[in-house]
């Protein structure tokens, strides 16, 4: 026996010794957190013991605002939740405002909303597949992407007038109708984008240091994702199936059947396919609603000053995070009374701390990086 | 491509034809038995979409929302939103059924001037964070909710953002943190903290105002803009005040 006195060392452990605790600070200025989210990851020697997400460093009061403004104006502010998706969330609050107001848009206004929804689900995915791969190291998938982004931007350019926060929806409808010539360049971005979908799937599935990183990272039981109400293509990476486009159809998805992606991995590797698989799939829903768009109005009249009858609602749209909803509670007024944002990353940046227990400091942006958080939509 | 596990096959299109509102009727009329037989008084009505809705006492609300679940289903808790209806608050839980593709809301009704409701935690684990929102926007007291902080606001935020009365234009300035209280001079924020009380100005309602008479505000020169007179107690004699001040104390003390 030794009788030094070893009380000043660090006590020994199973392996004869132990790393001290460290505690990192991981944003809000962080790039691979793709906005002003802060993780406190509490470090055992590199592996993670705990992490607690801060939030609400981008915090606006858009419900707040929304009470403010009336039912047509508040269709803008949808675009700055989740700036990545904007049309989608525009469909989720003119949904909600038509749902309580019993109206209907438009058959061709619903297969335009399809199309213009669907396109905004390939710039999410591919926003969410770049930045991912740029986090994990390549630096040439964010270039594609973009590339093929562009395409679509520049076609919402021609459609609303704007790039990002197109402002396109309204109640009861569309505000323009296509100009023309916009259905022959959307073939055009199609054709070519079909083409970089094949150069994507080529370049990084099945890429080893890819599929090494992502492969069993980040693990999500079925079960667990839809405790945590996790939706969209993580859950559906789960093999949890459930796509409100399918389970709870609305608009023209009633006569476009989805066919949902659905993978059993569970990991990260999982949810890039699914979002890989995704994009194609929104390449054939825009094919299929190109060739039955329905001539007509693309919008009902309605008046600017929206005044639903009393009454509350819900109504959800499968966004490319997941669900997005809206609830609406009218009190007879142009004003809503409530108007809560149900947003799909606030839900699933839940699971992040259980996903990130016991898992290496290097795995953190590899995890992060495969729920695709916007944290625009976080905050509110 | 070997590695590539193999895609599972695409179940046939089923999106199409599918409509949810025959079941949805089914679930309003199984909530209507339930209703009728439970010994607590419910009510049950049908929202606009479709959506049944079922409104409970707030003590209640645990014991329901086990029976959805384990009796109906409801195995996935969408949404929890306050509400502020003036004379009461409200808490609405949007709930799926992931199996079955149902979509109901329970809403608990808080009884006046009262804030707790028990939390659903145990029963959705979901509940978590959207709990924290509701409290961080409504002030509704969670009972049972182990981590009940404040979410997306500062932990030094007074009041509850999202109810009817609160006030959106402060009635008293408080200290912010400033590199740049005088052109030509930079004071770290240590320096203004404790001048909050000799700033408070009960004239001054909207955020420019508050922005234009901010100590750290230059005016080069000028002492009147906007209509306002500039403040003619700034926190620079306030401090020549408080040195002075200390410097009387510690002569005393020598003394």
């Amino acid at each position: 026996m030794s009788t030094v006195d070893q009380s000043h060392t660090y006590s020994e452990g199973a392996e004869g010794f132990r790393t001290e605790e460290m505690i990192l600070n991981m944003g809000p200025q962080h790039p691979s957190t793709h906005g002003v989210l802060r993780l406190v990851l509490q470090l055992e020697g590199e592996t993670v013991t705990h992490c607690t997400p801060v939030i609400g460093y981008l915090h606006r009061g858009i419900e707040k605002i929304l009470e403010n403004r009336t039912y047509m104006a508040g269709i803008r502010y949808m675009d700055n939740a989740d700036y990545l998706s904007p049309m989608l969330n525009e469909t989720a609050y003119a949904g909600a405002v038509e749902q309580l107001m019993g109206i209907e848009p438009p058959r061709r206004a619903q297969y335009i909303r399809l199309i213009t929804n669907e396109m905004q689900r390939i710039t999410s995915h591919l926003v969410a597949v770049g930045t991912y791969l740029l986090d994990l190291g390549a630096f040439t998938p964010v270039l594609y992407a973009f590339r093929d982004r562009e395409g679509v931007l520049d076609l919402f350019e021609q459609l609303g007038g704007s790039r990002f926060n197109v402002n396109y929806m309204r109640v009861g409808g569309v505000l323009h109708d296509l100009p023309s010539g916009w259905l022959g360049r959307l073939e055009t971005w199609l054709d070519a984008f079909e083409k970089s979908w094949k150069e994507f799937d080529v370049l990084i599935t099945g890429n080893e240091i890819f599929m090494k990183r992502t492969q069993g990272t980040g693990y999500i039981s079925p079960e667990q994702a839809v405790a945590y109400g996790v939706t969209g293509p993580i859950a559906r990476a789960s093999g949890v199936n459930y796509d409100l486009r399918v389970n709870n159809p609305y608009d023209a998805y009633r006569e476009i059947a989805v066919r949902p992606v659905i993978r059993y991995d569970g990991d990260a590797f999982g949810r890039y396919m699914v979002r890989l698989y995704e994009m194609k799939e929104s390449i054939r829903l825009i094919r299929e609603a190109m060739s039955k768009l329905p001539g007509g109005p693309i919008c009902t009249r309605t008046p600017i000053e929206l005044r639903p009858p009393r009454g509350e609602t819900y109504f959800a749209v499968e966004s490319s995070k997941g669900e997005q909803g809206i609830y609406l509670i009218s009190d007879g007024s142009e004003y809503p009374y409530r108007a809560k944002m149900r947003g799909p990353s606030f839900v699933n940046l839940q699971i992040v701390p259980e996903l990130m227990r016991g898992h290496k400091m290097g795995d953190v942006v590899a995890i992060l990086g495969s729920i695709d958080l916007v944290l625009g939509e976080v905050d509110r | 491509m070997d590695l590539i596990p193999s895609m599972p096959l695409p179940p046939t299109p089923s999106s199409a034809h599918t409509g949810t509102a025959a079941n949805q009727q089914e679930l309003r009329a199984v909530l209507s038995t339930f209703g009728s037989q439970a010994t607590i008084p419910m009510v049950v009505k049908m929202l606009p979409g479709g959506i049944p809705s079922l409104e409970v006492a707030a003590e209640h609300v645990y014991n329901v929302a086990l029976y959805l679940r384990d009796q109906l289903q409801f195995d996935l808790l969408t949404c929890v939103s306050g509400v502020d209806m003036k004379t009461h608050l409200e808490v609405a839980y949007h709930l799926r059924a992931t199996s079955q593709n149902l979509l109901m809301q329970l809403k608990a009704k808080l009884p006046p001037k009262t804030t707790v409701i028990d939390s659903l935690i145990g029963v959705w684990i979901s509940a978590n964070w959207l709990e924290r929102e509701t409290y961080d926007m409504f002030g509704v007291i969670f009972s049972g909710h182990p981590d009940l902080r404040r979410i997306l606001l500062d932990d030094m935020f007074t009041g509850f953002p999202l109810r009817k009365d609160f006030q959106t234009t402060p009635a008293v300035l408080h200290d912010r943190a400033t590199t740049q209280t005088e052109p030509q001079q930079a004071v770290s924020g240590d320096q203004l903290r404790g001048l909050g009380a000799n700033r408070s100005n009960a004239n001054v309602f909207s955020q420019g105002d508050q922005e234009r008479l901010h100590p750290g505000t230059p005016t080069f020169g000028h002492t009147q803009f906007h209509g306002h007179s500039f403040p003619t107690q700034t926190w620079k004699h306030t401090l020549q005040h408080e040195q002075e001040e200390q410097q009387k104390a510690a002569e005393k003390k020598k003394e």
